[in-house]
């Protein structure tokens, strides 16, 4: 009784309650409780490693600017305090009607706007701008990915198009003003019938030299531009898609601004838009639908980085495949699969941090007589389901900072490069993320189907990363036809491989040992090897299978498509490789010990889960049946001997308290009656 | 029924009643506003160690005599120490001073602050971490650590940065003074009453009999008022001070104070300008960063970073201003400084950084908190 006393008392002793005069608000537990909640940083062990300089090597960069980020939106109520069980939480009331939430993520958008948040996001140059813009997407993304969404459309997609397609005429125009906000833009390029096939937009528009203009028209309802966002309430200017139709000739897709409303508000002449209306999650993103009934815009509105249309109407391009010249298009809109990416690994790690620490803090049944009930992470079972995912989190946020830099630091020389690098892990990382939520929601039990424990929400909220920019199966599809090219070509030419990390098949190759001990299992020469056998082999019976398919009069490409099997298991093969890499090469940088340590479990565990998951390895015999078995055994042992870090583990994700939910924390008193 | 002990000589510097199921801590250093020695805050840790586990203890008041409740900390035997060569010493003052900080702040019984007067430094760490904090006519609170070369510490990046808005940040940077009107309003204060209802207070208090918060609320509730805030009081400046102490960096805030001030002639915006220049530039560094990772992490690890920090500050070896700035205000107070680095921009984020890392000193250990066994989870810190 005393102790409930306490932690009553103490919960209500800080500035936390302003309401210094409520009586109510300080109420007690007035009856004795059946349970109590110990933190899990009183059970656990003090830290073996330093969280911070974990910390530091996840986040990898710009670690003040975030935390500056998380006291700007704790600060303020627009992002919507919550005072639960002695703490403060923030997070979107997702009760909100659709109208309330699009709202109120317009006003967010303003106030971080006031507070200087987006300054340089547009006219900023260099590594050092690039970098701020990305953590401060990454922390803005943890509080609601509907926030980060609307100002990715407006930064990213409308601010990148005119930076990457126009030139200096729609820079000084559009860059300043947009990221001021003085206009608000929106990226029109998915259709009603064409998503991931950008070349087969209906939309169309053609030249008047007379009045030198273009004019830009929705030939039927198919060809209606479709989800997008910012359209339905805010945006009033877009970028829009459109096949260009020169004298009859059809140039293929190029992109026109156009205004879309009025300073005011309302929608422009020839202009119909309407809602996609309410959605799964991202309800604070006001998708919409456009229809343009030839709508016509001055000639220097098309973004002419790679072709031109003169005053007279002549079609002016340098490259003149267009092909080609769709791939120049397309290729600076890798940003979007970037930060796709990194959204999913935060997504990843905040039900992570909260399921784990429930994990630490709530019991069920005992396994004695009359003995203590059982911590939920003490139980294998329990461990085995969380502990790898937490693994994996660890591996693809290498994977993930990796991606980052070679997108900031691209030359046209890696534009391949970051094309397969960025559609695999967009591909990878948001699948992960799917079933991480899900898996963390049943771990949570009923309370993670509570939306202010946040799980269950940020499935609905996360569902869409499969599927915008990219479908994740044609993404995978596009890296399996990327190696399959580089194999062609390199065994056409007799030539090395040199890229995308297929190096290692100039190697001879690797041979597994036939007994796996447990030292075999963690090292990294086997981990590699292992990852690498199964790319090279998967590589050779795809480019066979896809040959002899073609040598039965097959074309290229359906010769591929009936292939999917072996991609599919391809596009996995070199995902995964990609990761280790990524992994070990952030590892052989770290000098300090016990974080070296720390990280060479979370490696091993990352690798056998691979294994112990991916068929392909016992179907086409890259380890023997009972290898597999000694795998398993070791993966039970790994889960052991990172259970006493757990804590440690998701306390360097970063996400301050504010950022999880009630259950991560004192579960008991947030559901108290006076709660 | 009343009991003064003063057995041993230093305890006298702490009066203890004790008037039923309470106990009367009476801060007894009045020729010096109260300042904490280190005789006084060991007292204070024993007094309050012994009272938690004593259960016929149910409150707690704490207050001053004389003018101040508390002026703070004894920096000038802290300097002392320094100037002797043994920062060590110095450090000791702080180690215990922290300790009794965080018992205050995971304390289990309310505790009850009566801010007749003066409230600094030292005087808001034995205070705001308590239950309930009584302000009054005469309360004048600040944190002046900024310009003298030392940071808010006693764990003021926690309570700072849990006030509204960006008032910690402002409160924290520019050392502003403020009432007991303007203490109630940003929440240091919880209750607000005329200096001469106090010893009413104190005797409804040792009648109650009770450790429920809910009971001690409502008795100061029977004698509190709602006061007035001054027409120039920095509180009504709310917006501004959020619209610019929000900024990333100190040279941001000072810009953005600085186009407030072209926009409008206000005393206020440039006496806070005066006051952050006149500060030392590693300070206001140190401070800043200290008030916005404070907002992310528990009372603990508010305070165990503090204690690395200011282990790095009486080293002296990022810089010697904490020893220049109680030079020039404390001992020789011609009231005028030398920084070094002497701007704002001269402060790098290394010289930061080291501040906040590790104490490497053969054998130095981090700040020990008690265990707690039963701690309320805000008190926690992951990072």
């Amino acid at each position: 009784m005393e102790k409930v006393n306490f932690r009553t008392q103490v919960l209500t002793r800080h500035l936390l309650n302003n309401d210094h005069r409520g009586t109510a608000a300080t109420a007690g537990i007035s009856t004795s409780p059946c349970l109590s909640y110990t933190p899990p940083e009183i059970s656990s062990k003090p830290f073996p490693f330093d969280v911070n300089s974990m910390r530091k090597l996840m986040d990898g960069h710009n670690i003040e600017d975030r935390d500056w980020l998380f006291n700007l939106m704790i600060q303020s109520n627009l992002f919507n305090p919550k005072l639960r069980g002695g703490k403060i939480f923030v997070v979107p009331d997702y009760n909100q009607s659709m109208e309330q939430q699009r709202e109120i993520t317009m006003k967010r958008i303003q106030y971080l706007l006031d507070h200087g948040v987006f300054e340089r996001w547009l006219t900023g140059k260099g590594f050092d701008a690039e970098m701020r813009k990305l953590a401060l997407l990454e922390v803005i993304e943890i509080f609601d990915h509907s926030l980060a969404i609307k100002i990715g459309v407006h930064f990213f997609l409308w601010g990148g198009a005119i930076l990457f397609f126009g030139t200096k005429r729609h820079h000084d125009k559009w860059l300043k003003a947009s990221e001021d906000y003085h206009i608000k833009g929106c990226f029109a390029m998915t259709e009603l019938g064409h998503g991931s096939n950008v070349r087969g937009i209906e939309t169309i528009t053609t030249y008047d030299s007379k009045t030198e203009e273009f004019v830009i028209n929705t030939p039927c309802e198919s060809a209606q531009k479709y989800w997008i966002g910012g359209a339905a309430n805010h945006a009033t200017h877009t970028v829009v898609f459109s096949q260009l139709n020169i004298d009859g000739n059809n140039q293929g897709v190029h992109a026109f601004i156009t205004q879309i409303r009025d300073a005011d508000g309302n929608i422009c002449p020839n202009i119909r838009i309407a809602d996609c209306g309410h959605k799964i999650g991202l309800n604070g993103v006001d998708n919409g639908r456009i229809w343009f009934d030839n709508v016509r815009i001055p000639r220097e509105n098309l973004l002419n980085s790679v072709a031109d249309v003169s005053a007279d109407g002549k079609y002016l391009s340098a490259i003149k495949d267009p092909d080609q010249r769709f791939g120049a298009f397309m290729a600076p809109l890798t940003s979007g699969r970037v930060t796709i990416a990194l959204s999913a690994i935060y997504s990843t790690k905040i039900s992570l941090a909260i399921a784990i620490r429930y994990s630490l803090t709530r019991r069920a049944f005992s396994i004695t007589p009359n003995g203590d009930e059982v911590l939920l992470l003490d139980y294998p079972s329990h461990q085995r389901r969380l502990l790898p995912l937490l693994a994996k989190t660890y591996a693809m946020t290498f994977a993930g900072n990796y991606l980052k830099l070679l997108y900031v630091k691209r030359t046209p020389q890696l534009i391949k490069t970051l094309h397969v690098v960025s559609s695999a892990l967009k591909a990878i990382l948001t699948w992960h993320n799917m079933r991480t939520l899900q898996e963390c929601r049943e771990a949570c039990g009923g309370q993670g189907l509570k939306t202010e424990n946040r799980i269950g929400q940020l499935k609905g909220e996360f569902d869409v990363q499969s599927t915008f920019e990219g479908d994740n199966n044609v993404l995978m599809q596009q890296v399996s036809k990327a190696m399959l090219a580089e194999y062609v070509a390199a065994k056409r030419r007799n030539k090395p491989f040199k890229d995308l990390g297929l190096e290692h098949m100039n190697k001879s190759c690797p041979v597994i040992p036939s007994r796996l001990t447990n030292s075999t299992l963690r090292s990294a020469q086997f981990q590699i090897d292992i990852f690498c056998l199964r790319e090279r082999d998967l590589l050779n019976r795809f480019a066979i299978e896809v040959s002899e398919n073609q040598a039965q009069g097959e074309s290229k490409e359906s010769a591929f498509i009936v292939g999917y099997q072996l991609a599919e298991d391809l596009g996995r093969a070199y995902s995964d490789r990609l990761i280790l890499q990524t992994f070990i090469e952030a590892e052989n940088n770290v000098t300090d010990t016990p974080l070296k340590e720390m990280l060479g479990l979370i490696r091993s565990m990352y690798v056998l889960v691979s294994l112990d998951e991916d068929v392909a390895f016992l179907r086409y015999g890259y380890l023997t049946v009972e290898a597999a078995a000694t795998v398993r055994k070791e993966i039970v042992k790994l889960c052991a001997e990172i259970r006493p870090h757990a804590l440690s583990l998701v306390s360097s994700f970063g996400i301050p308290d504010a950022f999880l939910s009630p259950i991560a924390f004192d579960w008991v008193a947030a559901n108290s009656w006076s709660n | 029924m009343a009991s003064i002990s003063s057995t041993y000589g230093e305890t006298d510097q702490v009066l203890v009643e004790e008037k039923s199921s309470v106990r009367i801590f009476t801060l007894n250093r009045p020729k010096q506003l109260n300042a904490l020695s280190f005789a006084m805050v060991s007292r204070l840790l024993e007094l309050f160690t012994s009272c938690a586990e004593d259960s016929s203890v149910k409150l707690i008041i704490l207050k001053g005599r004389g003018r101040a409740f508390c002026a703070g900390g004894d920096v000038a035997a802290v300097v002392r120490d320094i100037s002797q060569g043994n920062w060590r010493l110095g450090a000791e003052y702080f180690r215990k001073e922290f300790t009794l900080n965080y018992v205050m702040a995971t304390y289990n019984k309310p505790q009850v602050s009566l801010l007749d007067g003066i409230v600094m430094g030292g005087g808001a760490g034995a205070s705001m971490h308590g239950r309930f904090r009584v302000a009054t006519e005469n309360s004048l609170f600040a944190m002046p650590e900024t310009a003298l070369g030392l940071f808010p510490d006693v764990g003021a990046s926690y309570f700072l940065s849990r006030l509204p808005g960006f008032f910690g940040e402002y409160v924290g940077l520019t050392g502003a003074r403020l009432d007991g009107a303007e203490m109630l309003a940003c929440g240091l204060a919880t209750h607000f009453l005329r200096s001469e209802r106090l010893t009413l207070l104190e005797e409804a208090l040792c009648k109650a009999n009770s450790s429920d918060p809910r009971v001690i609320s409502s008795i100061i509730n029977e004698f509190s008022e709602v006061p007035n805030l001054k027409e120039k009081s920095s509180y009504h400046k709310l917006k501004i001070i959020n619209r610019c102490f929000s900024r990333r960096t100190i040279e941001e805030i000072i810009a953005a104070l600085e186009r407030e001030g072209v926009q409008r002639k206000d005393d206020w915006i440039s006496s806070s300008i005066q006051s952050l220049k006149k500060a030392s530039p590693t300070s206001l560094k140190l401070s800043l960063r200290s008030i916005r990772e404070g907002r992310l992490q528990g009372i603990g690890k508010c305070l165990v970073r503090e204690f690395r920090m200011v282990c790095h500050v009486l080293r002296g070896e990022v810089s010697k201003d904490f020893t220049e700035g109680c030079r020039a205000i404390l001992l020789d107070k011609d009231k005028n400084p030398k920084w070094e680095p002497s701007k704002i921009e001269l402060v790098t984020d290394e010289l930061i950084d080291r501040c906040f890392s590790k104490v490497k000193d053969d054998g130095w250990e981090d700040l020990q908190l008690p265990v707690r066994s039963d701690l309320a989870s805000y008190a926690i810190a992951k990072l």
